[in-house]
């Protein structure tokens, strides 16, 4: 049985375990057909080169997508997400380690619901999105 | 003072409906190849009884696939050189690129397969910003999802900076 945060102990600075995320050509491809998204710089390198970008470029949404299973998984199947918002500050490449960090910055007991503050980063430790999260969790 | 980025028929279109309504029924498969595809193997996704013993009706979503399961078909004739749709909900403006900025969604009741979902898109804001390489223009489209019962039950802003 897995233990998830209770409203009743948690506490501003708790952590939520670290993920890691790194997508190759074939899980971008995926993400390109199950989103219906054609967009050229997702699959074709020398388009998105020629475009001016490193490499084959992460989605956006799928960024945004790891960013609420962090939250899920940690938060487990009895909480509510709220609400999320993140900016996306540059770009992902295919290939790229990228890591997911984050903590709770306030806790509202009187509506049940805590605040995170949620970086995703690459490698060398620079800041590709910044995001905030409100979740429900359960009460004990 | 820079020259305005922004044609003054586009910033009359501010509050227009750009996109919808459309609505769709949300479908288990286009749901689970989704997940998969971000690689959330979560089980309220996945098995009906989990999803139950979480509160949910039937299996839920993950959150933002909302926003894909409402993606019209489109001929593969529309397509540009980039790989993107000829799109009829896009705002004219006098800049060489549009970047994706960011979203802000609110959840507001749960969304669950078999759910009738109907998205509208407003132009909710539109303006011109300097910044340090100079000017640029945020935009920011706004879905609200409804579904069968007419409850509101996501909104999200979408943020594009173009310059």
């Amino acid at each position: 049985m897995t233990n998830y945060p209770k409203m009743a102990t948690i506490k501003v600075g708790d952590e939520l375990p670290a993920m890691h995320k790194r997508a190759e050509e074939a899980e971008l491809f995926l993400y390109s057909a199950a989103s219906f998204n054609p967009h050229r710089i997702h699959y074709d390198r020398a388009y998105a080169t020629y475009e001016g970008h490193e490499d084959i470029v992460v989605h956006g949404p799928l960024q945004g997508s790891w960013l609420t299973q962090f939250i899920t998984d940690w938060a487990g199947p009895n909480a509510r997400l709220l609400s999320v918002q993140w900016q996306n500050r540059a770009s992902a490449f295919v290939a790229e380690e990228l890591y997911f960090s984050g903590s709770v910055i306030s806790v509202d007991q009187v509506n049940g619901s805590v605040e995170l503050e949620i970086y995703e980063r690459k490698e060398d430790g620079s800041v590709l999105m910044p995001a905030k999260a409100t979740v429900k969790l359960e009460q004990s | 003072m820079s020259s305005s980025l922004i044609p003054p028929e586009s910033l009359a279109r501010v509050g227009e409906i750009l996109a919808g309504p459309v609505t769709v029924r949300i479908d288990r498969r286009e749901s689970q190849r989704y997940a998969y595809a971000v690689g959330d193997l979560n089980p309220i996704y996945f098995d009906d009884a989990s999803a139950k013993a979480a509160g949910y009706r039937t299996l839920t979503i993950p959150p933002l696939f909302i926003t894909h399961a409402l993606v019209a078909p489109e001929p593969a004739s529309k397509l540009r050189t980039d790989g993107l749709y000829e799109d009829s909900a896009s705002v004219a403006l006098e800049v060489a690129r549009m970047m994706f900025g960011g979203e802000e969604w609110d959840f507001l009741e749960p969304v669950c397969v078999g759910d009738e979902i109907t998205g509208t898109t407003r132009l909710l804001d539109l303006d011109q910003k300097e910044g340090k390489k100079g000017p640029f223009v945020r935009l920011v489209r706004e879905t609200t999802f409804t579904n069968q019962d007419g409850q509101v039950v996501a909104r999200s802003r979408q943020i594009g900076i173009a310059r």
